[in-house]
């Protein structure tokens, strides 16, 4: 029922505003169907007793070995509340845009939100593979539609790159598929593939190539800064805050239980190039005078850095990397919602253009300041716990890596304070008046900021989550 | 047999038809006849029966393959309505054609002679020549006509010296016979029957637009008719694949053969592919992207187990849905770009007709091989079947190809969806908005339930 649910109320509301387009209406409508998921994703939360709740488990095509199965476990469960959580906050983020056709922006995001549902609903490879694809195809449209400058070339390199690796995901999962041994695709099955370890260094890439670009870690991240700088506000809050922790979950759940020994092999490179790209993307952030093109890139950083935790392969950096890809999903709301807040008063993201705007906007000063507070990952925030786990859990595996990647806070505190510094303070050159923050910002940046800061004192019901995932996850890694 | 029967007669009767004036009796009489002999495929479902002392095998392969072939005529005819409805002369003269090249068609999907395949081809092809030059005042329709003519009875001299050669090394034309002696040869090597066999091949080839015998295939799909150009890489290219692995789907392939199976495989997915980037009109886009998916139907045929048919027979079936759908929509946008083929013509299409708009993406979502649409689950088990036979590297190289592919489609549906823009105004008729919905209705049903299309 949960299942049925989480893919119909998004999928049907976006049928319907589609056809129906009722104008004056469809962000709320929109707001309301968001909203009820994320009633369904926190009731099957509290139902949520432990295991894998498998809904349904059936053959769609038995004779091609097609299979529909569809469930959840403690990290799929992580990923459902992030995208319900955060989907209404997208929703909402579209009053303050004045976006022509509200009704079909309000439809193609809703069909995201299908589609990433079945993305973290899936328990079947192939299953999860054409949720996966499918999540492009609204986002295309949206791009293609709504974006700014050069969005037809921008659009079209962003669709190609993603299925570039979806394709790579497709080869290694027939192949996986072909080799038999008790494996039907379902993730339940997937430990029985035992690939000798030649075969699973290379297969490790083909499956990895996906993620790889989808997160994306250097040197696959050539499509996203210009994405996420073009893409309208909403759109860029959907890739970065929800979609590319679909490459996150795809690491665990598809290119672990398969290539483990594979994993291992290649865990230091992956490391080493995540960091790579924290680094260098926490540089660039600081030489940028957008603020929009400013959060894409330390998005890179941050993305970076949850790669590289993860690839720790031990408790605290997969725990800690889960952990920060939901705080990293809230701030990227959030940052990008200030981003949108601001250009709606100054009329260009510029920063050049801005400065001393908090004697005009005090509170959105004020909420902005909370917002950086979690982004630089002081303590009592949620980035702070997530990273905190992660850098010990780096530790673990080599101290000189944790370094490189604790400098990334250090770079991220520089380029966050200095672009608060362009943006709020200095003198006044704005001599006009201006509306400070409205009941529309509040509604969205306190809800959020509260989240950040509750889970930063008391990170418990997200670590409970996933500590049976990722502990069983681990095992089965040493097993090997 | 008396489906065979009915359509050749059916062909004669719209001759009369035409001859007598009554043009609007044309399409629905030949549709009537058409689902009439559909009717006669599928009540005789499941049985086996040789026709003409065993010359033609209708098994459930041919019967499935046939009666594909009829559904895309039946579709083409209605599409005819609209498309013949300003033409003047001959227009029965081009409805018979097209039965009379069906009728090859249904022959070489069930031929267990090969006499009875090179007749078929030839019964197929003729019709074709004429069709490809249909409009008499075109310069570039009697080109095509006239390249095609000569190329294909070019592949025609190829396809007889093969079959010469096999029976030179076989003593005999019956199919069966062949596949024993190729059985009997094992590893040794038969000169004879091995240049047979690559001479036959060849022939076949030329009909699917393998490369390299693809030359003849861009300039007459953009030359011809569109309803022809449909024609052809729907009901032509099922029924030559059909044939192709009638021909060596039970047969052991000398070593050499299948080399050249994977030469041209490859060759064909480059080229079909890399080419495709560069058109900038529909119609030769078409042209190289039914290369390209020849290309991914040969790697179907790069190793042969129980599955093959079936999946040669889905791919099929749903990549000649998307087509049909596709040419139709190219006819409508040409019309109202008076004449105009580049793909500029879809600009705006989502603003001037939404539905039509939607459609087009679906179809050439499932070119593209977009998962739920059929598409992607014709290229998805292709490529197990070609993994399953171990052809890893190919398969992958088949993948990237995949890639590309997708490129092409997306830019004409970025086209399609160009924001700010409207586009032309297409007239629709009723008839052509139901064939083309229907299409991509059946295009995304086949793609959620992909059970349903199965032999």
């Amino acid at each position: 029922m949960i299942v049925a649910l989480l893919l119909l109320i998004p999928f049907i509301t976006a049928l319907a505003l589609m056809f129906l387009r009722p104008t004056q209406q469809a962000k709320n409508v929109a707001l309301i169907s968001t909203l009820a998921s994320l009633g369904v994703v926190l009731f099957a939360w509290s139902a949520y007793t432990g295991g894998t709740v498998i809904h349904y488990n059936m053959d769609w095509v038995p004779a091609w070995g097609l299979r529909f199965v569809m469930g959840y476990d403690g990290v799929g469960l992580l990923m459902l509340i992030l995208t319900a959580v955060v989907f209404p906050f997208i929703i909402a983020a579209g009053y303050g845009e004045k976006l022509q056709h509200p009704s079909l922006v309000n439809a193609l995001l809703l069909f995201t939100q299908t589609f990433l549902f079945g993305v973290f609903l899936a328990q079947n490879t192939l299953l999860f593979y054409i949720f996966y694809e499918l999540s492009l195809i609204p986002v295309f449209f949206f791009l293609l539609y709504w974006g700014g400058e050069h969005r037809r070339a921008i659009t079209v390199k962003f669709f190609i790159y993603t299925l570039l690796g979806g394709l790579s995901l497709l080869f290694g999962i027939i192949y996986c598929l072909g080799q038999g041994a008790g494996f039907n695709g379902d993730f339940a099955t997937i430990g029985a593939l035992n690939f000798p370890l030649s075969t699973q260094i290379w297969l490790f890439w083909v499956l990895f190539l996906a993620f790889a670009i989808k997160l994306p870690i250097f040197p696959f991240h050539s499509w996203q800064p210009d994405t996420y700088a073009m893409a309208p506000l909403q759109g860029t809050m959907v890739l970065g805050a929800v979609m590319l922790k679909m490459g996150l979950y795809g690491i665990i759940k598809i290119v672990l239980p398969i290539v483990p020994q594979g994993v291992i092999h290649w865990q230091e490179t992956v490391i080493v190039l995540a960091l790579i790209g924290a680094i260098y993307g926490g540089i660039i952030a600081f030489r940028q005078s957008d603020l929009k093109r400013l959060i894409a890139f330390s998005s890179l950083s941050h993305v970076g850095l949850l790669c590289a935790g993860l690839f720790a392969w031990n408790s605290y950096g997969v725990s800690g990397s889960l952990y920060q890809a939901f705080a990293h999903a809230l701030l990227v709301v959030c940052m990008l919602y200030i981003s949108g807040a601001m250009k709606e008063r100054v009329g260009s993201s510029e920063m050049g253009a801005m400065g001393g705007l908090k004697l005009r906007t005090p509170r959105l000063a004020a909420l902005f300041l909370l917002v950086l507070v979690n982004a630089v990952a002081l303590p009592l925030t949620q980035s702070f716990v997530g990273e905190w786990l992660m850098f010990a859990g780096l530790w673990q595996v080599n101290g000189w890596l944790a370094f490189a990647a604790v400098s990334t806070i250090v770079l991220g505190a520089i380029y966050m304070l200095f672009a608060y510094q362009r943006v709020m303070l200095g003198p006044d050159k704005w001599a006009l008046e201006m509306t400070d923050a409205t009941t529309r910002d509040h509604l969205v940046l306190v809800p959020l900021i509260a989240v950040t800061l509750f889970l930063g004192v008391y990170p418990g019901p997200i670590l409970d989550l996933v500590d049976v995932p990722v502990q069983q996850l681990l095992s089965s890694l040493s097993l090997n | 047999m008396s489906a065979l029967v009915l359509i050749s007669v059916l062909g004669v009767v719209l001759l009369y038809l035409g001859l007598f004036g009554n043009r609007g009796l044309l399409a629905p009489v030949g549709i009537v006849g058409l689902l009439a002999a559909f009717v006669f495929f599928a009540a005789d479902w499941q049985l086996e029966n040789a026709l003409f002392a065993g010359l033609v095998q209708f098994d459930t392969y041919a019967r499935s393959f046939s009666m594909v072939l009829i559904v895309v005529t039946v579709l083409l005819f209605l599409f005819g309505i609209d498309y013949y409805a300003k033409v003047r002369e001959n227009v029965a003269e081009q409805y018979a054609l097209m039965l009379f090249s069906l009728i090859g068609g249904l022959l070489i999907t069930s031929f267990s002679n090969l006499i009875v395949l090179f007749l078929g081809i030839e019964i197929l092809s003729i019709p074709l020549y004429i069709l490809a030059g249909g409009k008499r005042d075109s310069f570039r329709s009697g080109e095509a006509a006239f390249k095609y003519f000569v190329q294909g009875s070019f592949a025609s001299g190829f396809l007889l010296l093969g079959l010469a050669l096999l029976y030179g090394s076989t003593a005999s034309f019956d199919l069966p016979a062949i596949e024993a002696h190729a059985a009997s040869i094992g590893t040794g090597t038969d000169m004879l029957f091995l240049l047979g066999l690559f001479f036959t091949i060849a022939g076949v080839a030329f009909k699917v637009a393998a490369v390299p015998f693809h030359f003849w295939s861009p300039d007459v799909y953009e030359g011809a008719p569109t309803l022809v150009t449909a024609f052809m890489s729907t009901v032509v290219k099922t029924a030559a694949f059909a044939a192709f692995y009638r021909f060596i789907g039970h047969m052991q392939l000398p070593e050499a053969v299948h080399t050249m199976l994977i030469l041209m495989t490859v060759c064909t997915l480059f080229l079909g592919n890399i080419v495709a980037l560069r058109q900038t009109q529909f119609k030769r886009l078409m042209a190289y992207s039914s290369i390209a998916h020849t290309g991914f139907l040969l790697l179907a045929f790069l190793g042969f187990d129980a599955r093959t048919p079936d999946v040669l027979f889905y791919y099929l079936g749903t990549y000649a849905l998307a087509t049909v759908g596709l040419f139709i929509v190219l006819t409508l946008a040409k019309r109202a770009a008076k004449g105009d083929e580049h793909i500029h013509i879809f600009r705006g299409l989502f603003r001037s007709n939404p539905w039509l708009a939607i459609v087009t993406m679906l179809l050439l979502l499932s070119l593209a091989g977009i998962p739920l649409t059929a598409g992607f689950v014709a290229k998805y088990r292709v490529f197990v079947l070609s993994l399953a036979n171990g052809y890893l590297l190919t398969t992958a190289f088949a993948v990237v190809m995949a890639l590309v592919g997708i490129y092409y489609y997306v830019i004409v549906i970025r086209e399609a969806f160009t924001p700010g823009e409207r586009g032309l105004q297409l007239v629709v008729a009723p008839l052509n908005w139901l064939v083309i919905s229907l299409c991509g209705i059946a295009v995304v049903a086949l793609g959620v339930m992909p059970g349903l299309l199965r032999m």
